[in-house]
């Protein structure tokens, strides 16, 4: 899609307000979606952010992703993106990280924008200690968003060791956060031909995730976007479409998939305002491949 | 003791006896981690918030330290040949029990494919860490943060995470 045809849609989708389709908005029990097509609101005040997976190659497509991100962010002003891993691909020497990574996010960096990474199978664990990636030399994590009541807890899913449990399920019941999104790299549901679902990752934190009100969880691995059915009451996200890409490898007909998309790279944008989040997967020509609004999940009483 | 021998037949989790060529390799691991906390110690820690150039820094001269620090090694050190054997089985039923065919598309994913490897060196700056799905890493022996597996080729990788350095490897661990 051309520029003018990314701006078009972004102006329409950004001015026309909230056009949500499909009844009134459910207010209590698990997350739910309702689907597109959806505007970004754009609110003064809520959190805006990027999700983006398996995209550090240093090649062409990667550098228009970015480019396309940054075409975005000039009406959509997101301040961090979520890295759900595979950052850099092959080496990662000096010279990597610059090529891979500062080169082509370089306007977004110089905009203010802040990067989380989480690890992915490809990554060198020394990537915590990275200034860009704000990991603060761990391999897992939690932070608090600069807006709304929102906690991103971050996974390092290579190594879903004992330890990082216990510290997940601490973290968990700690947080006092309305919104509990959780991020990382292998994906517990999937409909990708090459990887798939990762069983014995879901088994161990999805229990935790439904026991804590986890609303929401991005992934990666699979070199695709999908978004999956509701889980559990819980909206699981692949977006692993950021520069690697394994087109066709979505499995036709998959009963879990709600929205896939494995033709071209693709990142998500997402809004955060009380308790809905209001996202858009765009593709590197500008095309919106996908959106909705997803309602938080809320306690039970 | 006779109660909770009889507890664990109950219950159907009668331990197997630990086999002592994996009490060899914890051994020589737990050493390894020794050493490389010790010389670790002794560098400027890194900042959370490091530059590109600071961690290669940092990994360079750590793996340097170790090197010297360990001149005597020698390949199969650590992969001894009983290792090797319980490796290649433990590996194979998995291949078997969880899909050949996937592992191995996964483990050949940014594989670099068969090149020569020399051990207490840093490995090669041109080649991708590989993908090490979790069934295959739930199948070899627990290591210490700083150290993992990587494959290169059908080669099985012991790598110190932090230095970068090659600390073993045994070959044609992959069917």
């Amino acid at each position: 899609m051309p520029r003018f045809t990314l701006a078009v849609v972004l102006a329409c989708s950004l001015a026309c307000g909230c056009p949500m389709l499909g009844g009134p908005l459910p207010t209590k029990g698990p997350a739910s979606v309702i689907e597109a097509p959806v505007a970004l609101p754009n609110e003064n005040g809520s959190l805006k952010f990027a999700v983006l997976g398996d995209f550090g190659t240093g090649f062409r497509p990667e550098y228009e992703l970015a480019q396309r991100m940054l075409e975005v962010h000039k009406q959509f002003p997101f301040e961090i993106v979520l890295l759900v891993g595979d950052n850099l691909y092959g080496a990662e020497r000096p010279q990597d990280f610059k090529r891979k990574f500062e080169t082509p996010f370089k306007p977004l960096l110089d905009e203010g924008v802040k990067f989380y990474g989480a690890l992915g199978n490809h990554d060198a664990r020394e990537q915590r200690f990275y200034e860009f990636f704000n990991m603060g030399g761990k391999l897992y994590f939690s932070f608090h968003a600069p807006h709304e009541p929102v906690r991103f807890f971050v996974l390092d899913s290579t190594y879903p060791v004992p330890e990082q449990i216990e510290w997940l399920k601490k973290e968990l019941e700690d947080s006092k956060e309305d919104w509990k999104i959780a991020y990382f790299h292998h994906p517990p549901y999937s409909s990708g031909g090459r990887h798939g679902s990762d069983v014995k990752l879901r088994q161990t934190l999805e229990p935790l995730f439904v026991k804590n009100n986890v609303s929401v969880v991005f992934t990666g691995h699979d070199h695709f976007y999908e978004r999956i059915k509701p889980q559990q009451g819980i909206v699981y996200f692949v977006v692993g479409s950021g520069g690697m890409l394994a087109p066709g490898d979505i499995t036709p007909n998959s009963p879990i998939t709600d929205k896939g998309f494995d033709r071209d790279r693709a990142f998500l944008m997402a809004e955060i305002k009380d308790d809905k989040m209001t996202f858009q997967a765009i593709s590197r020509t500008g095309e919106v491949v996908d959106s909705g609004i997803i309602l938080r999940r809320k306690q039970n009483p | 003791m006779l109660i909770l021998c009889l507890l664990a037949v109950a219950t159907g989790s009668v331990p197997n006896p630990p086999n002592p060529a994996f009490q060899e390799f914890e051994t020589r691991l737990k050493d390894y981690v020794a050493l490389h906390r010790k010389l670790e110690e002794a560098l400027p820690k890194l900042p959370d918030k490091a530059t590109p150039e600071e961690i290669d820094r940092n990994q360079r001269q750590l793996g340097k330290r170790i090197a010297a620090s360990r001149s005597d090694s020698r390949p199969g050190e650590f992969f001894t040949p009983a290792i090797q054997d319980l490796v290649r089985a433990s590996l194979k039923d998995v291949l078997n029990d969880m899909g050949k065919k996937n592992l191995m598309g996964s483990i050949m994913d940014e594989n670099p494919g068969p090149m020569k490897l020399v051990i207490n060196t840093r490995y090669p700056d041109e080649v991708p860490l590989s993908t090490m799905p979790p069934p295959i890493l739930a199948a070899l022996p627990p290591l210490e943060e700083d150290l993992e597996y990587r494959f290169i080729g059908r080669r099985l990788v012991l790598l110190d995470v932090h230095a970068h350095l090659i600390v073993d490897y045994t070959d044609e661990v992959l069917p």
